[in-house]
């Protein structure tokens, strides 16, 4: 559940995007950005969190009183080595806010946190992962949270969605590239798993809203809908033209699904609302048209 | 022996209700709390609760009760209780300060050869060290229900009695109190009577919490809870008075107490509590009941919708809004036009919504329409009215207070506790279509 230490609305003076360059960095700063709240954009090119010397070049960047968002991981996390990578990523970060104080601090984590069988789940879930990457987001989670003396707001984002993805997962992007290409979408199973699919704009204006009420606490970031992976796939379908085909596979493994109660998300933002799964994938549709 | 005087200690809620029922019983009561207002308030006939026909037994049986700040009037008791409501904090702890501080005052003030008996719920262990060799200290256990107040105080199941020694014989005076209301007299262990109250209401929120759990399946799946519920009922093992009726949660505080008091035991202890720590997670997830059908159903089309509220105490027949959902969820909304009434607690003393007059015109002009205490006042609107009266279709109705046939007769969407969704309906309706 987050706090606000702004009852009402209010733009930082400045926001620092540590992971600018990724799906979700990129669009948070593109979203503060048209609120025409200055913006600083760090990506790998401006500071490797893993070199040597990284905290003092971050500190660098950064003036007192800024608001930071945290992004900038190495995922999904899948060995040990990334595991200690992203840790140490994040020592970085500490350590550069240690030197300059922020005022605020947001931290992008994951759904992941959670038990697989956490269903709903909700803020007050147990953080029990089963998976590295879960496991990487929870430890850079209580890490920051240890290191810090200001709010800091974590994040927790379901499956994410959009033009910009740049990975080939399993779920609405990858449908969406096989059926434009009127290639055969290949399920697990028949797409019996029910998701909670996010469009990435509803991530980026969550992070906004978070900036500008200068919230602490945990917030996941989910509509309340899961659909099942074949209900996306046929959306996908449909929002190309309905030329692909869609087929499903011999089951390997036990179905899960995952839910979530989203009430906290109503209380702390009573006018935000998610964009459906069908309008997220049309816009996609649409502004992948735009580029080609 | 002779008719014995009763005294009662802390005039609000229990004690009130307590000494009203002694005195219809037929025994001259001693009537004391330490605030003179309230004292001389509730002498003149204006009660600091709502309870049915409270108002009527007092002035009934007035020449009976006697009503003093002066705790040395309590000197003429041959048993006194001490009653005070015990106020619950938002995690389900109580604070006892005000019990013990009365405690302390009675045991002054009472005669030495009187029966003291700790009438408010405590937790388990407290009674016994406050035993002293010239005291005769008893722990009654109340089962007060709101609402139901003065008929629990004149008619109980059973009186459950803690004591030093439960086989030694209760004192005269005690026992002829208790007799005149011809129940089972069950003397325990303080740590039994203690730790008995607690359990019937965990017995309570264990069928509760059934009930809420199957009303969500049911909702999904395209059953109805209300047509399940008469075949439980039915079932000698589950009875006629279960608790089955689905709720936005467990309201009021008393329940919520017990399950943290629990909880807190099981940690102490190294007893597996985590059923109850389940039911108290279970009760918040479905206290947003209410929000997140708003979300979905009206605030996704119109996210300025305009919403009409009615009831805003946290059950029917009184004025409490302790844990009241209807103030939850008037706090989660946020800044929107609200229209709020409810028949006991004056709209005009919550915050962020508009008092009506009447139901009717708390929905007037409304997008949605919230029935978030089933009042027997709302089961009487016209659902045609009332769909005249709002600008949408949406009707809230947690408690199913008003007839789903008429509902839609009248057009309106109604959406109740355990009664299947709009999508899940129109999944069964195209399975019937396809065989």
């Amino acid at each position: 559940m987050l706090e606000h230490e702004n009852a009402e609305p209010r733009s930082p003076e400045r926001v620092v995007v540590i992971g600018a360059g990724g799906f979700v960095g990129g669009a948070v700063a593109l979203r503060l950005a048209a609120s025409d709240i200055p913006v600083v954009k760090l990506t790998r090119a401006e500071v490797d969190l893993l070199a040597e010397g990284a905290a003092d070049t971050l500190a660098e960047a950064l003036k007192p009183g800024d608001a930071v968002v945290v992004v900038s991981a190495l995922a999904p996390c899948k060995t040990a080595t990334q595991l200690v990578e992203n840790v140490r990523m994040i020592e970085t970060v500490a350590a550069a806010l240690a030197q300059v104080e922020p005022s605020h601090v947001v931290y992008i984590s994951s759904d992941a946190v959670y038990s697989d069988d956490a269903n709903p789940v909700n803020e007050e879930s147990p953080a029990a992962p089963s998976s590295l990457h879960g496991a990487m987001h929870l430890a850079r989670e209580v890490a920051l949270a240890a290191s810090l003396k200001v709010p800091l707001a974590i994040l927790r984002p379901s499956l994410l969605h959009g033009a910009a993805d740049p990975h080939n997962g399993y779920g609405p992007n990858r449908y969406l590239r096989l059926a434009a290409g009127g290639e055969t979408i290949t399920l697990f199973g028949e797409g019996e798993e029910k998701r909670d699919h996010v469009y990435i704009e509803d991530v980026a204006e969550l992070v906004h809203l978070t900036l500008a009420h200068r919230s602490r606490g945990v917030l996941n970031i989910a509509t309340g809908i899961s659909h099942s992976f074949r209900d996306a796939a046929e959306i996908a379908v449909a929002a190309t033209g309905g030329g692909a085909k869609i087929q499903g596979t011999p089951r390997q493994n036990p179905i899960t699904h995952r839910h979530f109660d989203v009430s906290a998300c109503l209380k702390a933002f009573p006018r935000f609302r998610y964009t459906p799964l069908e309008t997220g994938i049309a816009r996609t549709v649409e502004s992948r048209k735009g580029e080609s | 022996m002779s008719q014995p005087v009763i005294g009662y200690a802390g005039m609000t809620h229990l004690g009130l209700c307590s000494a009203i029922a002694a005195a219809a019983k037929g025994f001259d009561v001693e009537c004391f709390d330490a605030d003179g207002e309230r004292v001389g308030a509730i002498a003149a006939g204006r009660y600091p609760v709502v309870e049915p026909d409270l108002a009527e037994l007092a002035a009934q049986h007035r020449d009976k009760l006697h009503f003093t700040a002066k705790p040395g009037d309590l000197a003429r008791c041959d048993v006194v209780y001490v009653a005070p409501d015990v106020p619950t904090d938002d995690c389900g702890g109580s604070d006892l300060s005000g019990l013990e501080a009365l405690f302390d005052t009675v045991s002054g003030h009472m005669s030495p050869d009187a029966v003291l008996v700790i009438l408010s719920q405590v937790p388990p262990g407290f009674t016994r060290p406050r035993v002293r060799p010239d005291r005769m200290l008893y722990y009654q256990v109340e089962t007060l229900i709101f609402g139901r107040g003065m008929e629990r105080a004149l008619e109980p199941e059973r009186f459950i009695i803690g004591c030093a020694d439960p086989a030694s014989a209760l004192p005269d005076a005690y026992a002829t109190f208790l007799a005149r209301f011809g129940c089972p007299v069950l003397p325990m262990r303080f740590e039994s009577a203690e730790l008995a109250k607690i359990s019937i209401n965990l017995c309570l929120v264990g069928s509760i919490s059934v009930a809420n759990t199957l009303a969500e399946i049911c909702e999904g799946v395209g059953a109805d809870w209300s047509e399940i519920v008469p075949a439980l009922r039915l079932d000698r093992r589950i009875g006629e008075y279960a608790y089955l009726s689905p709720g936005l949660g467990i309201a009021g505080g008393n329940l919520e107490r017990d399950l943290a008091t629990i909880v807190r035991f099981g940690e102490e202890l190294g007893a597996d509590a985590g059923v109850v720590s389940a039911q108290l997670r279970n009760s918040r997830y479905r206290r947003d009941w209410v929000l997140r059908t708003l979300a979905s159903e009206v605030f996704a089309q119109r996210p300025d919708a305009v919403l009409g509220i009615l009831g805003l105490a946290y059950k029917q027949d009184t004025a409490s809004v302790k844990n009241s959902p209807s103030l939850a969820l008037v706090a989660a909304l946020g800044p929107r036009e609200l229209h709020a009434y409810d028949p006991a607690v004056p709209a005009d003393s919550v915050s962020g919504v508009v008092p009506a007059k009447t139901p009717l015109d708390a929905c007037r002009g409304a997008d949605a329409v919230c029935i978030m205490t089933p009042w027997r006042e709302f089961a009487e609107l016209d659902p045609k009215a009332l769909a005249r009266a709002m600008a949408g279709r949406v009707l809230i109705d947690p408690y199913g207070v008003l007839d789903p046939a008429a509902c839609a007769a009248a057009e309106l969407e109604h959406f109740r506790l355990g009664a299947p969704t709009t999508a899940a309906l129109a999944a069964t309706r195209r399975e019937d279509a396809g065989t």
